[in-house]
C-alpha cells in the first residue's frame, strides 16, 4: 500500500516536472505609468503568438524615480524582471558598469530592423567601447514650448528666438505686458532627473562648452557653459520669471505643466514632444483645445546666437537584465518592443516618437500629424554624449539648481555644489 | 545523572526563549551587524560600486559628519520630535485622557474620535492631509481660513516644518491618550479622595497628586513615542519627500534619500548607524531617568 502511493507521488511529480519544461519560457518585463503599460499590453499577444512566448508585464511605482530606485534595488538583489527600461540614456552606463545589463550588439546589429533605425539612435545606443547594451525605441524631442495664443493676444512676438539673450528679453516681455510667468526649466531635487534632462542639458548643448564627458572618460563639470546655463536659471529665478513654489513640491510638475502651462498662467516651458499628446493634447486630463495652434515650438537658441539645437533623447530603453533566466529569448522579445507597431502604440498613448524611419509608412503613426513632422527632422536633433556617471552628475544638478531655486547662491556657488557632490560619490580621479 | 527540576525548569525556560531569540537574530541583529559592515564600504545600488564594493574604513562618516544635508537633517528631527511627539501628541493625549477621565456625555465618540486617526495607514493619512494643505487656494485649509482674512496660500511649502508637526501631532494623540488613561486608571481614588477631604483644588490635586504619579507612564510613553517618532517615514515621504529645499528631510528621508535616491548604500547606512546609536542612547536616557530595571 505505501509502495503504491509512493509510486504514484514520484509518477505525479514527474508529470509536474514534464509539464513546466514542456511549457512556453516566461518572459517578465518591468514597466510603469499606465499609459505605458497600456501601450505595451497592446503589443504583446502579437509578440507571444510570434515568439512562442509566455510574457508577464510588472508594474511599477509610477514616478520615474520611484521606478528607477525599485527597479535598482531589484537588480542588485538579482531578481528584476528579464527586460525593463531606463528613464534616459545617461542612466545606462551605470548599469553597465553595474554589471546589470546584458550586452546584445550582435542580436541588435543583425535585426532586420536595424537598418531602418535612425542614425542618432544607433549613436544613442552604442557605448564608446562599440557595443550596445540598450535600444533606444523611442526618441523624445525636446525644445520649448510656448502658448502662441496668449502671445499673439498680447502683442509679442513668436519669431524664433536667435540667442539666450534675445529668449531672456522675449520673457521678460511677456512677463512685462501679461503679467504672467514667462518660461519655465525643470530645476530641483524633486524632479528627479527632470531638472538635468529637460532643463540643463537642452540649455548646455548650446553653450561654448557642450559636453562634459572627457574622451578618457572623466568628466569635467568646471566649464563655462556649465556656469552660463546656472546663471540663467539665476536670472529667471532672481526676476520672477519662473514659479518657484511648485519646484519645491513633491510633485513639481503637476501645477506648472498641467495647470498653470493650460490655464496660460505660464507661457512657455521646456517640453518634448509627448506634451502635444500626454500633457495638452488628447490624453491629457486637462487638454489645450486646438493644442498644436495654440501651442508653438521654439528650438532652443545656442547662446552666442549661432544657431539653435533640438534635443533628442532615448524613450522606452530597453535593457536585457544580464541575470535574467533567458536573455536570448529576452533579447528577441526587446527586438520585437522595438518593432513599428508597438512603437507606435507607445506614441499614441504618449507622444514620443519611434525611433525608426519606416514608421512614417505606418497608418496609425500617420494618423498623429502632431508627431509625423517631428520624427521627420529627428535625425538633425543632437545629443548629450552621456557616460559612467551621470546619474550623480543628474543629481548634482538638481541640488545645484535647488540651491539656486532657494536663493541660497549664485552661478559659481551652485556649480561648486555640483562639483562637491559629484566629487564625493564618483571620487577626484573622476570628476575634473 | 538525572537533572534536577531547577535545572529542568531553566533549560525550559531557555527553550521557550529561543524562537525569540531566533527572530531577534534573523530581523534585528544581523540587518543591523550588515548596515555596519555596509557603512565601512562604498557599497551602491547602481555603477561600478556596485559591482565590486571596496571597503573605505570610517570615510562615511567623515564624509557625514562635514555634510551639511546631514546636520540640517538632524536639525529638522530634532524639531520635529520635539514638536510633534514630545509637545502635540504628548499634551493633547493627556488632556484628552484627562478630559475623558471622567463623566461625559458622548464620552465615547469623542474617544473614538481621537483614535480614529491612528487607525489610517500612514500614506492613506499622507494623501488626505494633502488635499487639505496642497493646491493653494483649492485646499481645504485655505477654504476654512478665507473668512479670517488669512491669504490663501500652498501650506506645505510655507509652513512645511510646522504643518508636518500638525498632520504627525493629529495621527498620534490616540497612542499617547491610550497610555495616558492606562497611567490615570493606575492611580488609587482613595488619593484622590484624600486631597479633596484635605480641600485641594482640582490645580493642586493635577500638579501635585496626578502629574507626579503619572511620571512613569509618561517616561515610557516619551521613549517609546521619541524613537518611533525618529523612525516616521511614509507620512512625511507622502507628504513633502523632504522638501522643499530639505525643510521637512528628518532622518528616515535623509537616509532614503541617500540610499535609494542616490544610491549610495554605503553612505545611507553610515547615517542609518548614527540614527541607531542617538536612539539607542536616548533609550538608555530614559530608561535612566525612569529608574527603572530592563
Amino acid at each position: 500500500m505505501k509502495f503504491a502511493m509512493l509510486r504514484t507521488g514520484c509518477s505525479l511529480a514527474i508529470l509536474a516536472l514534464a509539464i513546466g519544461s514542456a511549457s512556453a519560457a516566461t518572459i517578465r518585463i518591468a514597466e510603469h505609468r499606465q499609459a505605458r503599460i497600456d501601450a505595451l499590453n497592446a503589443s504583446i499577444p502579437a509578440i507571444e503568438a510570434k515568439l512562442g512566448v509566455d510574457i508577464e508585464v510588472v508594474e511599477y511605482p509610477a514616478p520615474e524615480k520611484d521606478y528607477f530606485s525599485k527597479l535598482l534595488t531589484e537588480l542588485g538583489a538579482g531578481n528584476a524582471p528579464d527586460l525593463f527600461t531606463a528613464n534616459n540614456d545617461a542612466d545606462v552606463p551605470d548599469l553597465v558598469a553595474a554589471g546589470y545589463v546584458a550586452d546584445i550588439t550582435a542580436a541588435v546589429q543583425s535585426w532586420d530592423g536595424y537598418p531602418e533605425l535612425l542614425d542618432v539612435v544607433k549613436r544613442l545606443s552604442t557605448m564608446p567601447d562599440g557595443k550596445m547594451y540598450q535600444l533606444d525605441s523611442m526618441l523624445s524631442v525636446s525644445q520649448i514650448y510656448y502658448r502662441r495664443d496668449v502671445l499673439d493676444a498680447a502683442g509679442i512676438s513668436t519669431d524664433q528666438p536667435k540667442s539666450w539673450a534675445e529668449l531672456l528679453d522675449r520673457v521678460r516681455e511677456i512677463k512685462a505686458k501679461t503679467g504672467k510667468y514667462g518660461l519655465l526649466l525643470p530645476a530641483g531635487t524633486t524632479w528627479g532627473g527632470g531638472a538635468f534632462y529637460e532643463g540643463v542639458m537642452l540649455m548646455l548643448v548650446g553653450t561654448s562648452t557642450p559636453q562634459i564627458l572627457n574622451a578618457d572618460g572623466t568628466l569635467d563639470l568646471t566649464g563655462e557653459g556649465i556656469a552660463d546655463v546656472l546663471d540663467f536659471y539665476k536670472t529667471l529665478i532672481d526676476e520672477d520669471l519662473m514659479p518657484i513654489d511648485p519646484l519645491l513640491g513633491p510633485e513639481p510638475w503637476v501645477i506648472p505643466k498641467y495647470e498653470m502651462f493650460p490655464a496660460g498662467e505660464l507661457v512657455a516651458t521646456t517640453c518634448g514632444s509627448w506634451c502635444y499628446i500626454y500633457d495638452w493634447g488628447p490624453e491629457s486630463k486637462n487638454p489645450i483645445p486646438d493644442v498644436t495652434d495654440a501651442v508653438g515650438t521654439w528650438a532652443v537658441p545656442n547662446e552666442d546666437g549661432s544657431g539653435s539645437t533640438v534635443t533628442v533623447g532615448g524613450q522606452s530603453i530597453w535593457m536585457v537584465n544580464a541575470k535574467g533566466a533567458d536573455t536570448e529569448m529576452a533579447t528577441k522579445v526587446l527586438l520585437e518592443l522595438s518593432a513599428v507597431q508597438p512603437t507606435v502604440e507607445y506614441a499614441k498613448r504618449l507622444g514620443n516618437i519611434p525611433a525608426r524611419r519606416d514608421a512614417l509608412d505606418n497608418a496609425d503613426f500617420q494618423a498623429l500629424p502632431e508627431l509625423v513632422p517631428v520624427l521627420q527632422n529627428a535625425e538633425s536633433g543632437t545629443y548629450l554624449q552621456s557616460g559612467e556617471g551621470f546619474s550623480a552628475v543628474s543629481e548634482g544638478f538638481a541640488r545645484a539648481t535647488e540651491a539656486l531655486l532657494r536663493k541660497e547662491t549664485d552661478a559659481a556657488g551652485a556649480q561648486q555644489i555640483l562639483i562637491d557632490y559629484t566629487r564625493n560619490l564618483l571620487g577626484d580621479e573622476m570628476v575634473k | 545523572m538525572a537533572m534536577t527540576y531547577e535545572a529542568r525548569l531553566a533549560w525550559q525556560n531557555r527553550l521557550l526563549l529561543l524562537p525569540g531569540l531566533v527572530l531577534l537574530i534573523a530581523f534585528v541583529l544581523i540587518p543591523a551587524g550588515t548596515a555596519i559592515w555596509l557603512s565601512l564600504t562604498n557599497e551602491a545600488l547602481n555603477g561600478a560600486a556596485a559591482l565590486n564594493p571596496r571597503f573605505v574604513g570610517a570615510r562615511n562618516y567623515v564624509r557625514l559628519f562635514t555634510d551639511g544635508g546631514f546636520w540640517n537633517s538632524l536639525f529638522v528631527t530634532f524639531v520635529f520630535v520635539i514638536g510633534s511627539s514630545v509637545i502635540g501628541q504628548f499634551v493633547l493625549g493627556l488632556f484628552a485622557a484627562v478630559a475623558l477621565n471622567r463623566p461625559l456625555a458622548f464620552r465615547q465618540v469623542f474617544m473614538a474620535a481621537i483614535l480614529l486617526p491612528n487607525a489610517v495607514p500612514e500614506v492613506v493619512a499622507g494623501f488626505i492631509w494633502i488635499s487639505m494643505l496642497a493646491g493653494g487656494e483649492h485646499s481645504t485649509l485655505s477654504q476654512v481660513l478665507a473668512p479670517l482674512g488669512v491669504p490663501s496660500q500652498q501650506w506645505l511649502q510655507s509652513a512645511p516644518l510646522l504643518m508636518i508637526i500638525v498632520v504627525n501631532t493629529w495621527r498620534g494623540i490616540a497612542f499617547a491618550m491610550i497610555l495616558m488613561t492606562s497611567g490615570l486608571a493606575a492611580i488609587p481614588a482613595d488619593v484622590y479622595e484624600a486631597a479633596r477631604m484635605d480641600g485641594a483644588t482640582a490645580r493642586q490635586i493635577f500638579w501635585r497628586i496626578t502629574l507626579p504619579l503619572l511620571r512613569p507612564t509618561i517616561f515610557l510613553y516619551m521613549l517609546v513615542s521619541t524613537v518611533g517618532t525618529f523612525a516616521i517615514f511614509g507620512l512625511i515621504y507622502t507628504l513633502t519627500r523632504g522638501g522643499p529645499g530639505g525643510a521637512t528631510e528628518i532622518i528616515g528621508i535623509y537616509i532614503y534619500n541617500q540610499s535609494f535616491t542616490a544610491y549610495q548604500l554605503g553612505f545611507g547606512s553610515a547615517v542609518a548607524v548614527v540614527m541607531l546609536a542617538i536612539s539607542a542612547l536616548l533609550g538608555a536616557l530614559y530608561v535612566r531617568i525612569l529608574k527603572v530595571e530592563v
